[in-house]
């Protein structure tokens, strides 16, 4: 069963130096995503994985297109879709003054739930920094805090916005764990990035993004199989980002 | 009144903005350095340095400068012109007065030299009123005649107004809004480029419930500032407040909610940090000449005054004032009265319209 379906979802702008015209940010996107599927929404920058995942989160309008998050039409219903939806932006500042258990609190009331603060830093590793302040994590502490704050509601979808962007390996490793932990509980998590061992190891299907469309969806192997290049004697058959490369060719996108 | 999710905001605001122990300092500061100015000074102008060069050696001049000394206004040296005169250059005198040997007959017109520094051109007109004026009665009494005529002042409504109780009101007014401006505007231009908004928004929470919870926990911290403030004038610079306490806080609410709201305004249009400096600058400083903090608004040019009137200091700077110093209450209604709920519509309109969550959050 589905818990999210999205339809022909289109995001416009003006373009940059010229408002008389307009570009899609995102360009008639479709996918649907299953309960308790890890998606992924893979993609270089610009190709608009954060500009679909903030219309579904309630922070851009939607300029055409329609989004049903656990049969709530986005559009009409963003208030109630933020009560079931936990999400990591990825920008991830707080108040700095506030200890974390004292943001977590915060969060909760939010929700007008009360949290146990302890348990919610457990499940991140962090109960050694309950009375922390969060300028002094370091980058994967504070992302794991990002995901405790976006579990204060017990929400049924969780988005991630490139969660492990500038992380060490070990802390990128520690983060999988906590994905997959969440995942084995029942949460559907549809999360961004453009780690492509991330998207392999972790995502049970894979959207791969380019200039506002989704130019390829399926799991991981069956793109693999499909777009990788068939192995030379000397090599083996190649890996996703060699899935990436050919697909969105090897041009820089900044 | 307020829903639970409201206060719980309003109290982690308060906790946020009380742990900021330096900008509670530096907001004290200056109006803490302002009063002790008035301190030290006695609220009174500095006496005019003169010297005094006494030619003629005899009971008539000996008188005269005797009195000159006594003269509160002055602030006497004897000396020889030539010395005086280096005084003068270097701005240790302000004017020298010359005696001329001819100063010997209480019935001759004797002509005095006043030796002037031409950069004290501004002082010129004091100084040379304030001379005019205690030589004449240094005249009478030398001549041992009486004075036609005296002016007495009388304060038709008999109790001391000084300098400083005109001007406290308008300093606390002063600092209620740059505390808002800085407590709304700032804070929410400042949350925005951090992405604390945005991460805000993606929460089930209302601009309302944002909005209510700032401004709620702002006013709380401006009333314990102002309260300091307040409280330091009182003991220190023996200032008397006419009206009930109860009003003058009430006036502090009213214009630290306007000003909040305003702050509001100009936070939502500012997109940048470095916008809402020239934004708020622009508010604020043209009024803290024309809002009467300083100097009454009729000293200003007649065709102002109608403007200077109705700016937002000037309504919430007056009404403090009516409390203060004229013991009006704050449910007395005048014309002021209308000024500040214009102000409180106007400015909450304008910030309930303005401070839309996905575009200020964005």
């Amino acid at each position: 069963m589905n818990i999210i379906e999205v339809k022909n979802l289109i995001k416009t702008y003006p373009e940059p130096g010229n408002i008389t015209k307009s570009f899609n940010a995102v360009d008639g996107v479709t996918f649907n995503i299953k309960i308790g599927e890890i998606y992924g929404i893979l993609g270089p920058n610009g190709a608009g994985k954060t500009t679909t995942l903030e219309m579904l989160e309630g922070l851009k309008d939607i300029s055409s297109g329609s989004a049903l998050i656990d049969g709530l039409d986005v559009i009409n219903n963003s208030f109630k879709i933020k009560e079931i939806i936990g999400v990591q932006l990825q920008t991830n500042e707080y108040f700095d003054s506030l200890s974390l258990t004292e943001l977590l609190i915060l969060f909760g009331k939010l929700y007008s739930q009360k949290i146990d603060s302890k348990s919610l830093l457990e499940k991140v590793s962090l109960i050694e920094k309950l009375n922390a302040k969060p300028n002094e994590l370091s980058g994967g502490q504070k992302q794991r805090f990002s995901i405790a704050c976006a579990l204060v509601n017990h929400p049924k979808v969780l988005f991630l916005d490139e969660p492990t962007t500038g992380l060490d390996p070990q802390a990128k490793r520690n983060l999988w764990n906590l994905v997959q932990e969440l995942n084995v509980g029942g949460m559907t998590i549809v999360l961004t990035t453009h780690n492509m061992e991330e998207a392999e190891s972790l995502c049970n299907r894979i959207a791969i993004m380019d200039e506002g469309k989704i130019i390829a969806e399926d799991t991981p192997q069956g793109l693999i199989d499909k777009y990788a290049s068939e192995p030379t004697p000397e090599t083996l058959k190649g890996n996703l980002e060699d899935v990436f490369l050919a697909l969105t060719d090897h041009k820089l996108r900044d | 009144m307020f829903t639970s999710k409201q206060i719980h905001l309003a109290k982690v605001f308060l906790k946020i903005f009380l742990r900021d122990r330096q900008s509670i300092i530096f907001n004290l500061l200056f109006p803490l350095i302002f009063m002790g100015a008035f301190i030290f000074s006695g609220g009174e102008p500095d006496p005019i340095n003169l010297g005094l060069v006494n030619n003629s050696n005899n009971s008539i001049s000996q008188d005269f400068s005797e009195l000159v000394s006594k003269d509160p206004l002055f602030n006497i040296t004897k000396g020889e012109e030539s010395d005086l005169k280096k005084q003068l250059f270097m701005g240790d005198q302000t004017a020298i007065i010359i005696i001329p040997e001819t100063f010997n007959s209480i019935e001759n017109t004797a002509e005095i030299k006043i030796l002037l520094d031409a950069s004290q051109v501004r002082q010129i007109g004091t100084i040379r009123e304030a001379i005019d004026k205690s030589l004449l009665s240094i005249e009478r009494q030398l001549r041992n005649t009486e004075p036609m005529f005296v002016i007495k002042l009388e304060d038709v409504k008999s109790r001391p107004q000084r300098y400083i109780d005109f001007l406290l009101p308008g300093i606390l007014a002063f600092m209620l809004m740059n505390l808002s401006i800085a407590g709304s505007g700032f804070n929410i231009v400042e949350y925005r480029r951090r992405g604390i908004l945005k991460r805000l928004f993606v929460t089930p929470i209302k601009p309302k419930d944002f909005i209510i919870s700032i401004v709620v926990s702002r006013i709380a911290i401006i009333l314990m500032q102002l309260s300091v403030i307040l409280g330091l004038a009182i003991v220190l610079l023996d200032i008397k407040i006419l009206g009930s306490f109860f009003s003058l806080f009430g006036m502090i609410v009213i214009g630290s909610f306007i000003f909040l709201c305003l702050g509001f305004c100009f936070g939502s249009i500012a997109k940048t940090q470095e916008s809402i400096r020239p934004i708020v600058t622009l508010f604020t400083f043209p009024q803290l000449v024309l809002s009467g903090v300083f100097f009454p608004i009729n000293l200003l040019p007649e065709i102002i005054q109608p403007i200077a009137y109705t700016l937002p200091l000037s309504v919430v700077a007056s009404g403090l004032r009516d409390i203060a110093n004229e013991g009006l209450s704050l449910l007395m209604f005048n014309l002021n009265s209308l000024g500040l709920i214009l102000w409180i519509i106007l400015s909450f309109v304008a910030a309930t319209k303005l401070f839309i969550w996905k575009e200020v959050a964005g």
